[in-house]
């Protein structure tokens, strides 16, 4: 998850390269220069590894698999790394350093030991003066992470024939997803939402709107309690020019009727316990994306056996299309022991490199009879 | 991501390339604030060449598009791919910014 430690005197460094020479070298200098060094020699590797955090990545341009220039672009949105890219081609680094590609430096082949030594130095040199502000904020931000995944419901809510479990993965140390979760008299309230963005910006968002739907809860018709929070959510949201796409759901426990709302989430899906399904559509934008909207109320029926499942979209970047997303969510839930293997199973799967954004699965279901 | 700016005469065209995410969504903001600032009322987002966008691209998009009508203009975007249609799909937010097939078509109608 990648909560930061920032302990100056471990510093993790990542060798990107195909080449298996270049590679030894490249982790035999950092070894030396006291690094903890681990390698991969293709792009989806180096992804996958770059997530599991690094202080430098060192990223060869022309991977197997991949352009480096992507990859480079892919790290940058969930990682802070030093990434020094290194190219065969000095006239390479000219049209490189036109580009936004999020490296930090260049550096080309074939270059000597020394000249890596001193350009790696040279950053940390930089990196030094920064390293007291750094250790306070990754401080901060373990603060805050922990202080996100207090939000989210712990309860087990023991309600008769149904089984309720959810999971967050953030793609940083905080995320903008968040579900939240409670009783009511007749069954239970759900929310699941997304806020634009990643990171602090996106995770305060994901407070305030976790804290203004619950403020409505004891509004009896969805509709108007979902409109109440709307406004109230807009006006939070109109300073940032942000948006939240929010899935809200009422459940009747006696009839299995479940009410809500979709504002931009689309992500809902109906499984049914013979394994068909349903995607319930969105009812209007997100919230906060467009002035004057209004969000209608679906219904959905849940009979003994089916599920629930609400998802984000930071799964769906794994397949092509929301039919093949919605198929495959639907397989592994049918297959599933129950709503908690379910939400595992389906985290395990947003577990690869493609998966760049926070990830959230919600599983409500009803007792086979 | 790689933008470049045009003038068609009926309206400026800014194709964009590459993936609209967190990394690019401030610089599509920089790109049609300058086109804004120098009296463009129509403008064309072509997104032929976005393979991929996210949800800081999607609020890019919406954040020019606020920005172009506050300045009595107008942007439309076009040929859509399929990824960047889904999120648009999912999301309704094609009911406001609705793909066009063609960038010559976005404002065919006025």
């Amino acid at each position: 998850m990648g909560i930061m430690t920032a302990a100056p005197e471990t510093r993790r460094a990542l060798v990107v390269e195909d080449d298996v020479d270049i590679r030894g070298l490249l982790v035999q200098i950092l070894k030396r220069e006291g690094f903890e060094v681990t390698e991969a020699a293709t792009a989806r590797e180096g992804l996958q590894k770059a997530r599991a955090g690094a202080d430098l990545i060192t990223l060869d341009l022309n991977l197997p698999d991949g352009d480096g220039v992507e990859v480079c672009r892919e790290v940058r949105t969930f990682s802070d790394a030093y990434i020094l890219m290194i190219t065969a081609r000095t006239d390479e680094i000219e049209r490189l350093t036109g580009l936004e590609t999020g490296a930090d430096d260049y550096i080309s082949k074939p270059f000597s030991p020394r000249e890596l030594v001193a350009r790696i130095n040279s950053l940390f040199r930089r990196q030094n003066r920064q390293a007291a502000a750094d250790v306070a904020n990754a401080d901060e931000r373990q603060r805050a992470a922990e202080v996100q995944q207090n939000l989210l419901p712990r309860d087990q809510l023991a309600l008769q024939d149904y089984e309720l479990c959810g999971r967050f993965r953030p793609s940083r140390s905080v995320g903008g997803d968040f579900y939240d979760w409670y009783g009511t008299a007749d069954g239970l309230h759900l929310t699941v939402a997304d806020a634009m963005g990643k990171g602090m910006g996106a995770a305060l968002i994901a407070a305030t709107v976790r804290a203004i739907m619950r403020s409505v809860a004891t509004q009896p018709s969805i509709e108007t309690a979902f409109a109440t929070a709307a406004r109230a959510t807009e006006a939070d949201l109109e300073q940032t020019s942000s948006f939240v796409t929010l899935f809200h759901g009422r459940l009747d426990a006696a009839t299995g009727v479940v009410g809500y709302v979709d504002a931009g989430h689309g992500l809902a899906l109906h499984v049914a316990a013979d394994g068909s399904v349903v995607r319930l559509p969105s009812a209007g934008p997100p919230v906060g994306a467009w002035p004057d909207q209004a969000w209608s109320a679906g219904t959905v029926h849940l009979e003994p056996g089916d599920s629930l499942a609400v998802v984000s979209d930071g799964l769906l970047d794994i397949y092509e299309t929301v039919e093949q997303f919605t198929e495959a969510v639907a397989g592994v839930v049918t297959a599933a022991a129950g709503a908690e293997d379910a939400c595992g199973r389906l985290l395990d799967m947003a577990d690869v490199p493609e998966v760049a954004d926070d990830v959230t699965v919600v599983i409500l279901r009803r007792s086979p009879a | 991501m790689e933008f470049t700016t045009q003038d068609k005469g009926r309206y400026t065209e800014v194709s964009a390339t590459g993936r609209l995410n967190m990394v690019a969504a401030p610089k599509l903001r920089e790109v049609i604030n300058g086109v804004v600032s120098a009296g463009g009322k129509r403008i064309v987002v072509n997104l032929a060449g976005t393979s991929f966008m996210d949800s800081s691209g999607l609020g890019a998009l919406i954040g020019c598009l606020k920005l172009a009508r506050q300045s009595g203009g107008d942007l439309r975007i076009a040929a859509v791919q399929p990824q960047v249609n889904m999120v648009l799909e999912l999301t309704s937010m094609h009911r406001v910014l609705t793909p066009h097939a063609t960038p010559e078509e976005a404002f065919l109608n006025d």
